[in-house]
């Protein structure tokens, strides 16, 4: 034999196997380049040197193993169906004489085209893109783009080392599979057994108790602490939920429907039941792939660019007012002299304070249980849902800035609640009951809420006397000295960011000689570091949500090809024995549409379930606007569902090509 | 009674890329009479199949016509055809065409179905005939589970419960082994003397010779018949044999 046997061989198969071959190293290209681009990314220099690079840096960094995990799984799952639908190919080979270890050979130039065509392609590609997409990014970010284009060392390197080694691995698997099998089986190829698919019940009940924890997670998780928590569990559920119902319910479900006589051996549901009960026997593990990743993306991408639009609202979340001051305050004239400070840097930039609130106050810690809150922290876990912050004002102040003449008993207090609502007559704290006289619904929107997450009262008490004691008591509790009252200042201007900024510049340095222990926050000061956080989620969540559609396509691809080969012998005999082409057709049509569909819809309906934990978490993120997180959901939904039918109307054109050549009429 | 006519049937199959058409069948005529077992023999390549696939109402002539009890095929409307087909013709393969996803039963139950029957009527009308092909025990399982044998049995079901006019044949016997093939001939004489009009594409002189009448085809023409009247199937696999060298050796055309 010919030197140049093997590699033209090897050359011959790819082109002859292209309509499946393409689409792979397409694949591989797409991620090979995705995985320049992100290591380049989370390497580059100057990213690292710009104020709030490494906060994203380490983001990107996240998404490289991500990627790169991903990758290694979803290569290796693609090979080996390709090698399936080969396998006869290689039966003929082994008859016709040619040696296994001849084979092995002819495999590994393949492999070498493919892997040297994708690194190649792929490696050329991302170095052109990366400049593009890195703009991109600091476009996103916020940042200055700065000039100059250059090839990152390390990306290269650390893609090589990657995809070298999935090239490998798949290579390998393959040549085991090939030597493990007998020609006769090479030769019986994919159509091994289309044996009845058991119902397999353990699998149906463990599938449903999943799915059902994990929604009912989701449903009843309250404290956006626990959704922290409880999240990725309740994700976890429901991916085993998803598998076990796509593989095991799917059947079990088809199956009851064929006890079923008189609904089974009716000419609507007769081909249908049947059909349906071997594609999902070939295709529920990919459905149930297809299904999970159309969550992922409709999650990530949901949830950063909720993020990411919200930015201004989560900004005014975590930050109410534009100047935010807080103080502790042992003697009157310090209050004093903060106001003086802060009314001199005002007028030396000419601007006036809006929708001012300034109040002394007491914080308190505690675990609320019932109408009990235990302020002894040394044997609570910071983390349990139930901890709640008190801010103990006084009611002269609350009647100062609310305009009104309440009045209070020793042991009345008015309770203003964000988050969760306060809903007992009485608060038991550090030994004394209070009654609630009147639950106030507004007013302290605008308080600084450090503890959002966990949600805080804010109590009105009769007088100072009250605060002052309150605070001792608790200070005795834990042993620590009185941290004593403060005195909080916040106010809004009307000015644009770079005279708030001037002015949060000035009052800091103000303050700083004269209240060492105070401090003070603007939503200006941080709105580079949020940029950069949410930002840098904003633009993983699309790359990778550009990453598992590309995954989803090729599936979906295989998916019709492979089911293509299949269904056009059925699709002949099915004529041949008295169905006209228009009901094979329909009948097709819609197997292919439920099967298609299938995902997506519940990929829909888990997001509909995930929906109210999401929320949660995104409370953690300071983002609370619900219906923007909405909007963002639905309109991810429909993008997404839009390009599904997209890439179902094209794949399904080549499915409907295979399956319709040689038949008559 | 004639059952099936077919009159001066022409068929040029026109390839893709504007190869050289190709003529399968030239001017083909015969009848088949209600009640009869015909047998078609001839060369690979002579158009036996295409003929068939016509008669299917599977394929369409160039010209000529077929006569279905005195309806012309090309008569019927398109979106019939399948209903015509379903009700009045009966096939069975050389690769059975049964469908791996249905189980045996469902597979003879397929036709029915599509007709809208009841179960009970379909369960009434499969259990005569299951017992008579021997397939009772094995309805439950699926094609992959069963011979090859077994599997052509329960094709011969398929077509027998709808009780078409004609049940067509294109070698039956031809991916079975000489015993199985035995059986199927038998079944299908059974068949037949039960009333049940027969037409079988077949390359075994010994099948050919189970045949009331052998038809010849060459070079897409009857190119000559045999009748049994009254013949021993030994007599009539001579004769059969006789043919057929005399076809080989491109022996003048005689009737
Ligand atoms: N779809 C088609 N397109 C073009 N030519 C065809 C087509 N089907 C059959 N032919 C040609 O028509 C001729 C008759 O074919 P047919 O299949 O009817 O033969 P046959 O008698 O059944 O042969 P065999 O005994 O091998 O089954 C052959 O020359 C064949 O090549
Ligand atoms: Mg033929």
């Amino acid at each position: 034999m010919s030197r140049f046997f093997y590699p033209k061989l090897a050359a011959t198969n790819l082109k002859k196997n292209a309509q499946t071959y393409l689409p792979y190293i397409l694949t591989c290209i797409g991620t090979v380049m995705m995985y320049y681009i992100m290591v380049f990314l989370s390497e580059n220099e100057g990213l690292g040197k710009m104020a709030g690079g490494s906060q994203v840096q380490m983001i990107l960094n996240l998404g490289c193993y991500v990627i790169a995990i991903f990758s290694a799984i979803f290569l290796f799952y693609t090979h080996s169906f390709l090698i399936k639908r080969r396998k006869k190919e290689f039966g003929l080979f082994n008859i016709l004489g040619m040696e296994k270890k001849h084979i092995a050979r002819v495999l590994a130039f393949e492999t070498l085209y493919v892997a040297g065509i994708s690194l190649g392609v792929g490696l050329l590609g991302g170095i052109l893109l990366s400049k593009l997409i890195f703009m991109v990014l600091l476009k996103i970010l916020n940042f200055e783009v700065p000039l100059g284009f250059d090839v990152s060392g390390p990306a290269l390197a650390a893609v090589l080392f990657l995809f070298a080694g999935i090239f490998l691995l798949t290579l390998l698997n393959t040549l085991r599979q090939i030597h493990l099998a007998k020609p006769v089986e090479l030769l019986m190829g994919g159509q091994t057994g289309e044996k009845e698919p058991k119902t397999k019940w353990p699998l149906v009940v463990i599938g449903t108790l999943s799915l059902g924890g994990g929604y009912y997670i989701s449903l009843t998780t309250q404290s956006p602490l626990d959704a922290l928590t409880q999240f990725f569990f309740a994700v976890l559920l429901v991916m085993v939920g998803t598998y076990c119902l796509f593989t095991a319910g799917s059947i079990a479900v088809l199956k009851l429907l064929r006890r079923n006589k008189g609904y089974y051996y009716q000419t609507r549901h007769f081909t249908t039941v049947a059909g349906m009960m071997y594609r999902m026997k070939q295709n529920a593990v990919g459905l149930a792939n297809i299904c999970i990743m159309a969550t992922a993306v409709l999650v990530m991408v949901s949830t950063t660019v909720s993020l990411y639009i919200g930015l201004e609202d989560v900004l005014r979340t975590r930050y109410p007012q534009n100047i935010m001051i807080s103080t502790p305050m042992p003697a009157q004239q310090s209050v004093e002299g903060l106001q003086t400070s802060v009314k001199e840097v005002l007028a030396k930039h000419r601007l006036e304070e809006k929708d001012r609130l300034d109040y002394r106050y007491a914080a308190l810690v505690g675990n609320q249980e019932g109408d009990t809150v235990i302020t002894d922290m040394s044997n609570i876990s910071n983390a349990s849902s139930s901890v709640r912050e008190f801010y103990l004002i006084p009611l002269e102040d609350y009647n100062r800035l609310a305009k009104r003449t309440a009045s209070l008993g020793d042991d009345e207090i008015l309770i203003y609640s964000s988050g969760s609502k306060y809903e007992e007559d009485t608060l038991t704290v550090l030994n004394r009951t209070f009654t609630v006289k009147e639950r106030l619904d507004s007013f302290f929107e605008n308080s600084p809420n450090r503890v959002s997450i966990s949600g805080s009262y804010y109590v009105v008490v009769k007088d100072m006397d009250v605060v002052k004691a309150m605070e001792e008591a608790r200070a005795k509790e834990n042993r620590d000295d009185p941290s004593g009252y403060r005195y909080y200042l916040g106010f809004d201007l009307e000015a644009d960011e770079a005279d708030i900024s001037a002015v949060y510049q000035d009052i800091r340095t103000a303050l700083r000689s004269d209240y060492p222990s105070s401090w003070i926050e603007s939503p200006v000061e941080a709105k580079e570091s949020f940029f950069a956080i949410y930002g840098g989620l904003f633009f993983l969540g699309i790359f990778l949500g550009a990453l598992f559609i590309m995954a989803t396509v090729l599936i979906i691809y295989y998916k019709q090809v492979s089911e293509g080969y299949d269904d056009k012998a059925r699709f002949e005999i099915m004529q041949k024995v008295g169905m006209s082409r228009e009901e094979v057709r329909g009948s097709i049509r819609s197997q292919v549409l439920t099967v298609f569909f299938l995902p997506l819809v519940t990929a829909g309906i888990h997001i509909a379930f995930a929906f109210p934990i999401i929320t949660k978490l995104l409370a953690v993120l300071n983002l609370t606007n619900v219906g923007l997180f909405a909007w963002c959901t639905a309109g991810t939904i429909l993008v997404f569902a839009l390009f599904y039918a997209v890439v179902y109307g094209l794949t399904a054109k080549v499915y409907y090509r295979i399956v319709s050549w040689g038949t008559s009429g | 009674m004639t059952i099936l006519e077919v009159n001066n049937l022409k068929k040029v199959y026109t390839t893709r890329f504007g190869g050289s058409p190709v003529q399968a069948l030239a001017n083909v005529s015969f009848s088949v009479e209600e009640g009869e077992y015909a047998a078609i023999m001839g060369e690979s390549g002579s158009g036996k199949t295409t003929l068939l696939n016509i008669l299917a109402s599977l394929d369409k002539p160039t010209s000529g016509e077929v006569l279905l009890k005195g309806k012309g095929l090309s008569t019927i409307k398109e979106k019939e055809i399948s209903a015509f087909r379903r009700e009045n013709l009966g096939f069975v393969f050389q690769d059975f065409n049964l469908l791996d996803t249905f189980s045996l039963q469902d597979n003879i139950f397929l036709p029915l179905v599509l007709s809208g029957k009841s179960y009970e009527e379909m369960s009434r009308r499969l259990e005569p005939i299951a017992r008579k092909l021997g397939i009772g025990d094995i309805l439950a399982k699926y094609p992959y589970e069963v011979s090859g044998g077994q599997k052509q049995r329960c094709a011969v079901a398929r077509a027998l419960i709808t009780k078409p006019q004609l049940i067509l044949a294109d070698e039956p016997t031809g991916s079975l082994d000489s015993q199985a093939a035995e059986g199927l001939l038998r079944l299908f004489k059974e068949i037949n003397q039960e009333g049940q009009t027969l037409l079988m594409v077949t390359h075994s002189v010994k099948a050919a010779s189970h045949a009331q009448r052998v038809l010849f085809i060459k070079d897409g023409e009857v190119f000559h018949q045999l009748y049994k009247a009254g013949m021993s199937d030994e007599a009539m696999y001579q004769k059969i044999s006789d043919t057929l060298t005399t076809m080989a050796t491109g022996g003048g055309r005689h009737e």
